[in-house]
């Protein structure tokens, strides 16, 4: 199986999230394939950029995508192209 | 010292060209900082600073071109003295003009080579724009060097390309890949531009063929269909409300 690539591991969680409108971090450990060291980088990259916000109910950290998150899905394919085209 | 005013050489069609160049690098800049702004992975940044530079040097070039041609014929052995020769003798505008050109056309393509070759290293990044700033003052005097600096990057940058186009197999990637090789070739036709102006006209139409290369690459990202997300704006209302 080919390795995805660091965009296509955070179009895949961006992509849990918007499917699920919110998650806890096992969901999104389940769901993305990675395991709890590898996902919380991605996910710290995430809250960074604001594509995701974190918020707790019911004493549950749950994780939902942002706007900029939306935006990010939107435009992933020709993001994707620009950056395979340059090889970044 | 013939001096003459001009649009450029070849009546300005050289000038023209350079126009095209400078849209097309913005371009590239200015959807790199875009996807910076997404992403915030620094490579983009950097992607985007160096396409910048490289639109500021053709307007540097073009405003070389746009002063007073000049040819300069000094057989002095001393460097500092045929510099400051060419200082006093030349039109001060031209030669500022020249020389902001070279710079930022070597910065833009050193910066590529940085980001390709994934150097973060200080010391190694201090060395090599030291290198070029040499490589920039000498060419004051032998113009050759610049263009010989430039083949050095380029070639490199060809190579990496070609190794992006043979693992992706994508026409996007092969767009890229031969237009940084007509750029790297027609710098050997701006060597040998002193044998024939012809060479430089060819060296030119080189370089508008590789940009267009470039320009198509970025049609074809524009075209590429978005994914279908979902309209959220309504969910997104009632995250604000809340």
């Amino acid at each position: 199986m080919k390795k995805r690539t660091r965009l296509e591991v955070i179009r895949d969680i961006l992509e849990i999230l918007r499917e699920n409108r919110q998650a806890r971090i096992t969901h999104l450990i389940y769901k993305s394939n990675l395991s709890n060291n590898s996902i919380k980088p991605y996910l710290n990259d995430l809250l960074e950029n604001n594509m995701i916000e974190k918020l707790v109910e019911k004493e549950k950290k749950l994780f939902r995508i942002t706007e900029k998150g939306n935006e990010f899905l939107e435009e992933f394919n020709k993001i994707k192209i620009f950056s395979e085209s340059f090889g970044l | 010292m013939p001096l003459a005013l001009s649009l450029g050489k070849f009546y300005g069609i050289d000038s023209l060209i350079e126009i095209l160049m400078i849209i097309v690098s913005f371009i590239i800049s200015y959807y790199s900082n875009k996807v910076y702004r997404l992403v915030k992975n620094k490579n983009y940044r950097l992607f985007s600073f160096a396409f910048l530079a490289i639109a500021i040097s053709f307007i540097f070039k073009i405003l070389s071109n746009l002063t007073i041609l000049h040819k300069v014929n000094v057989h002095v052995a001393n460097f500092m003295l045929v510099v400051l020769t060419e200082f006093e003798s030349m039109e001060v505008i031209n030669f500022i003009s020249l020389i902001l050109y070279k710079s930022f056309y070597l910065i833009g393509f050193l910066i590529l080579f940085l980001i390709l070759t994934k150097t973060s290293n200080r010391e190694k990044i201090f060395l090599f724009f030291y290198l070029s700033l040499i490589a920039i003052l000498f060419s004051i005097y032998f113009d050759f060097i610049f263009h010989l600096t430039l083949i050095f990057i380029l070639v490199f940058l060809t190579y990496n390309f070609f190794i992006n186009y043979n693992e992706r197999k994508s026409v996007n990637a092969f767009l890229v890949f031969f237009a940084f090789l007509l750029l790297s070739i027609d710098h050997l036709f701006f060597i040998l531009e002193d044998f024939s102006p012809i060479l430089y006209l060819i060296g030119e139409i080189l370089s508008l063929i590789g940009f267009l290369c470039l320009l198509v690459n970025q049609i074809k990202i524009k075209n590429e269909k978005t994914n279908k997300v979902r309209s959220n704006k309504r969910y997104f209302r009632n995250i604000k409300r809340k």
